[in-house]
């Protein structure tokens, strides 16, 4: 199975699909089919804790996982350039 | 489609805290036809529980929203505040904001709308393009300028 990145947010609408968004197209343009991007509510976040590979959360949650934990905030309101370089962060962590 | 009209506008709006600037956003809103008379509670409510002040630049916003049942149909409302009023930090809800643009989205399908998602998020992230937009005073001028941004459709 591919890995997983998970997106968190806490109504799992309008913040967490920029980033789903952004970070699908990423992964396309980079060839990275076999890695699936998904949107979830944090308080679903324990069905997933399981098979995720990188967490982006969209706001602070106190808690640790067992996983990379990136703070989805530049994706909102980083200039184009921090928004590049979180997608690069992600790239990173998930190439092998 | 998402509706963007003058009298989901407000310049210099006053206001003391951010519920009552998110009941105004939402009355506007409902008035109109695009939520039902609860998405204001319901927005208030989730506010309480998921922040969305922005720490963006040169002032921070805020992008207050709830879920879909109460949304007839997405449109977008937004007030510029004539002094600031405290959010929450979304990435850190112990952080108060001091929040002069205040940006509702109510958003029936977030899979419909996300070209103007991301249109929205690269106006967040533009120091020049958040004074522009604050510093105007016509509300005709804004819904153009924000259709323009956001490429939303006349």
């Amino acid at each position: 199975m591919g890995k997983l990145i998970v997106v968190a947010c806490g109504a799992g609408i309008n913040t967490s699909t920029v980033a789903e968004v952004m970070i699908r197209e990423r992964l396309d343009e980079e060839g990275m089919d076999d890695v699936e991007v998904k949107r979830i509510l944090i308080a679903d976040i324990d069905k997933y804790v399981d098979r995720m590979d990188l967490v982006v959360c969209m706001m602070k949650i106190y808690r640790e996982f067992d996983v990379p934990q990136l703070k989805g905030m530049p994706f909102l309101i980083g200039t184009k350039a921090e928004k590049k370089e979180v997608l690069d962060g992600i790239i990173e962590l998930v190439k092998d | 489609m998402l509706y963007l009209k003058e009298s989901f506008v407000f310049v210099d709006l006053e206001a003391s805290d951010s519920s009552t600037v998110i009941q105004k956003l939402a009355d506007s809103l409902h008035v109109a036809g695009m939520v039902t008379a609860d998405y204001s509670a319901a927005t208030i409510d989730r506010e309480a529980v998921h922040p969305t002040g922005l720490p963006s630049r040169p002032f921070p916003i805020a992008f207050p929203h709830a879920d879909a049942d109460g949304v007839e149909r997405s449109a977008l409302a937004v007030a510029i505040l004539k002094s600031p009023v405290l959010f929450k930090n979304m990435a850190d809800p112990d952080e108060d904001l001091s929040v002069e643009l205040v940006i509702m989205l109510a958003n029936k399908s977030p899979e419909e709308q996300i070209e103007t998602l991301r249109n929205l998020a690269e106006l967040f992230g533009e120091a020049s393009k958040l004074t522009e937009l604050k510093a105007m005073t016509d509300t005709s001028e804004i819904v153009m300028w924000l259709k323009k941004e956001l490429a939303l459709d006349a």
